[in-house]
């Protein structure tokens, strides 16, 4: 009797310590979100202030920021698939190339520019990380597609021709997969940049941007730390290829016979028009069916907002149920009473940066 | 209105002035002509073909349709897309499209993008002003056109264009689609079986599937790869110096190094059906870890029709190649 006792009491020791080192391993592998509750009174005098309302967009004056002390920025171009594309880099204080900083890209949501989350990157430099804001292929001040308005009559005898030719520039052409591949060639070339460790990179995206991050993490191992704000995990309930409606269809054909389909609203902060033909592509963009595929050494930050009224942080394809699908470290910290585009002003931005800030600090570490 | 036509006069006017470039066009067009009365005389009974132009992403593609007897704006024919191997042109299919059509496929033979007599990738020497606020801007100025791109996903996106080209065609059936693709292009087959949802049947033949034995993870290019990528983000040179016309670059061991469609087999729905044709005894590609060990991963009917041979050609390798395809979408479809 008291044997079997001494053994279930050994036993319910043993679990106990394995309980706790499994508990410290979890705590550790946490970041403290106590600036939450300490800012929650003014988070939910934001969201009830008449002048911080934010329903179809942020306002120009919500992408204003100043530059902390010593932090410098250097305006760059990157090339993604030969296009010219805009980057701003900010570095920190003291930033030195005979040192190892971390660094992380930024990346705007749908039918946005750069410009509306420069904030964030500089804030990033603020806190000690190299951090590079871009805009995407077609938007802001990258390049546009070029479209040739004569007859190409170039052929397979030359891998590059060179020639004067009528262009038409297309703009605002919306597309999560190219968006994808913008911030990969951003890490490449960030990876580059003297003084930035290539080995430690983050990315940072919001609303559209997070599904976007969480592709561009799926696909590529150099990405160490992630963070997904106010973004849905696109494709976590799906199964089978996306439909095409008839309108779609009816567009499809129209884009393979004449070059180009219709054009809707595309809405948002920057409300800039795009092809109807975007929003089937984007249904196809599905980051959540590949989670498994991100590395093990790739640590993911959900940041949602509590009322956010695009992408509920509780829904099927919100980051709990991300978080909880990612068999990696994860973590969601939720801005209480917040909507989705006031998450990027007032105490909702200084909350959500100085959190991304610290995930990115703790997964990347600090300049060596 | 207004616009359009001062673009045609604009272009009218540009023409006289790119008369050296027209020179090659116009040598390259009566040879194609020339090949192409060979071919029409070749074609089946009742069979007629015609060229045609897609889209795909803005850019002009070539494509030749193959119309089988009795097509008229009432029929409603099955259709298909036929997608050329590895370095490939529209013209190593076209045999294969006029086949099908004579078993009663409407059938489309590619061009992709940057092949044969497609438009290539243009991106403008220089900066160039523009505005979000502005879609659409037009000007004249340098570009710089490039060919023999191998980028699987870019071809993937060409065939799904070409199907909704197909799509509009009058005497076809909307909703009875299929593809073809051989070599590389079989794989390309099942990326697009896996993912678009208006093909009902698929046929891969001699596929050659990558990343059968890849980690389905994400993964950091090699260093070699890496330092290239490196230096293509921040110069926008993707060519290789000196690198002579069709060599495979950079980009495209890095887009092949990142391109699994084996992985999307299990994508691919149920109620598509998907056949491999392979030759018993294949000295390229190796059957038992394509073709064999991908229709294993296929949820939905499928079968691997294997033909006698080393290669498929012509002749009795060729016609049992072509017989094993048609028949399988006439079945399905």
């Amino acid at each position: 009797m008291s044997r079997r006792l001494t053994l279930r009491l050994g036993n319910l020791l043993l679990k106990n310590v394995l309980f706790l080192g499994l508990l410290a391993t979890i705590c550790s592998a946490q970041i403290s979100t106590d600036i939450i509750e300490i800012h929650r009174a003014d988070l939910q005098k934001q969201a009830t202030d008449p002048a911080s309302k934010r329903e179809r967009g942020t306002n120009p004056e919500d992408w204003l920021f100043d530059l902390a002390d010593g932090v410098t920025t250097r305006q760059i171009t990157f090339y993604s698939d030969g296009t010219p594309c805009y980057g701003r880099i900010f570095f920190p204080k003291g930033f030195n190339t005979s040192k190892k900083w971390p660094a992380v890209v930024v990346g705007h949501g749908i039918n946005a520019q750069a410009v509306g989350i420069e904030k964030y990157a500089a804030r990033f430099a603020e806190r000690g990380l190299v951090a590079m804001a871009i805009d995407y292929r077609t938007y802001g001040y990258s390049g546009g597609d070029v479209l040739l308005m004569e007859p190409d009559t170039t052929n397979d005898s030359q891998r590059v021709w060179q020639r004067d030719a009528r262009v038409k520039i297309k703009r605002t052409n919306l597309n999560n997969f190219r968006e994808t591949e913008d911030f990969r060639a951003a890490i490449s070339y960030i990876q580059t940049e003297p003084g930035v460790d290539p080995n430690r990179i983050g990315i940072w995206g919001s609303s559209n941007g997070a599904s976007v991050v969480l592709m561009v993490a799926s696909r590529d191992a150099r990405v160490k730390a992630v963070v997904a704000q106010v973004g849905a995990v696109s494709g976590l309930t799906a199964s089978g290829p996306v439909p095409v409606p008839p309108q779609m269809l009816e567009d499809g054909i129209k884009r393979a016979r004449t070059g180009q389909g219709a054009e809707v609203d595309g809405g948002f902060s920057f409300r800039s028009k795009i092809d109807m033909w975007s929003n089937q592509l984007n249904r196809e963009f599905r980051p959540g069916a590949i989670l498994d595929r991100i590395s093990e050494s790739t640590k993911i930050l959900w940041i949602p907002a509590e009322k956010d009224e695009l992408i509920p942080p509780r829904g099927a394809n919100g980051p709990y149920a991300g978080s909880k699908a990612f068999k990696g470290i994860s973590q969601v910290a939720e801005l209480p009473y917040i909507t989705h585009f006031q998450m990027y002003s007032f105490t909702a931005f200084e909350v959500g940066s100085t959190l991304a800030s610290d995930w990115f600090l703790k997964y990347l570490g600090t300049v060596e | 209105m207004r616009t359009s036509k001062i673009f045609v006069l604009l272009i009218t006017v540009v023409l006289p002035g790119v008369t050296q470039t027209g020179v090659s066009q116009t040598r390259r067009a009566t040879v194609s002509r020339r090949q192409m009365d060979a071919r029409a005389e070749a074609l089946p009974d009742g069979v007629s073909a015609k060229e045609i132009k897609f889209y795909s992403e803005g850019v002009a593609c070539y494509g030749k349709l193959f119309l089988p007897n009795g097509t008229d704006a009432q029929s409603k024919f099955p259709a298909v897309v036929l997608a050329p191997a590895w370095g490939e042109t529209c013209s190593s299919i076209e045999k294969y499209a006029a086949q099908f059509a004579n078993s009663g496929l409407v059938a489309l033979a590619i061009d992709y993008r940057g092949w044969g007599r497609s438009g290539g990738f243009v991106q403008t020497a220089g900066p160039v002003k523009t505005d979000d606020r502005l879609r659409f801007s037009q000007m004249t100025t340098i570009v710089r056109i490039k060919r023999k791109v191998l980028d699987p996903q870019k071809q993937i996106l060409d065939i799904r264009n070409a199907l909704y080209y197909l799509q509009g065609e009058p005497g076809v059936d909307r909703s009875r689609i299929g593809v073809w693709g051989a070599g590389q292009a079989g794989g390309h087959v099942i990326v697009v079986a896996a993912n678009d949802s208006r093909i009902k049947a698929a046929v891969a033949q001699r596929p050659i599937i990558e990343g059968k034995d890849t980690p389905k993870k994400a993964s950091v290019p090699s260093s070699a790869l890496l330092r290239a990528a490196q230096r293509q983000a921040r110069s926008g040179d993707a060519t290789v110096a000196g690198a002579a016309a069709g060599t495979q670059d950079f980009e495209t061991t890095l887009a092949l190094s990142e391109y699994h469609p084996f992985w999307d087999l299990e994508l691919i729905p149920k109620t598509t059906a998907l056949l491999f044709v392979i030759v018993d005894r294949d000295a390229r590609v190796k059957n038992e870890t394509n073709a064999i060990a991908a229709s294993k991963l296929v949820k939905g009917p499928t079968d691997v029709v294997s033909i006698s041979g080393t290669q498929i050609s012509s002749g009795v390798t060729f016609d049992n190649a072509c017989k094993a395809a048609a028949d399988w979408f006439l079945k399905h479809l």
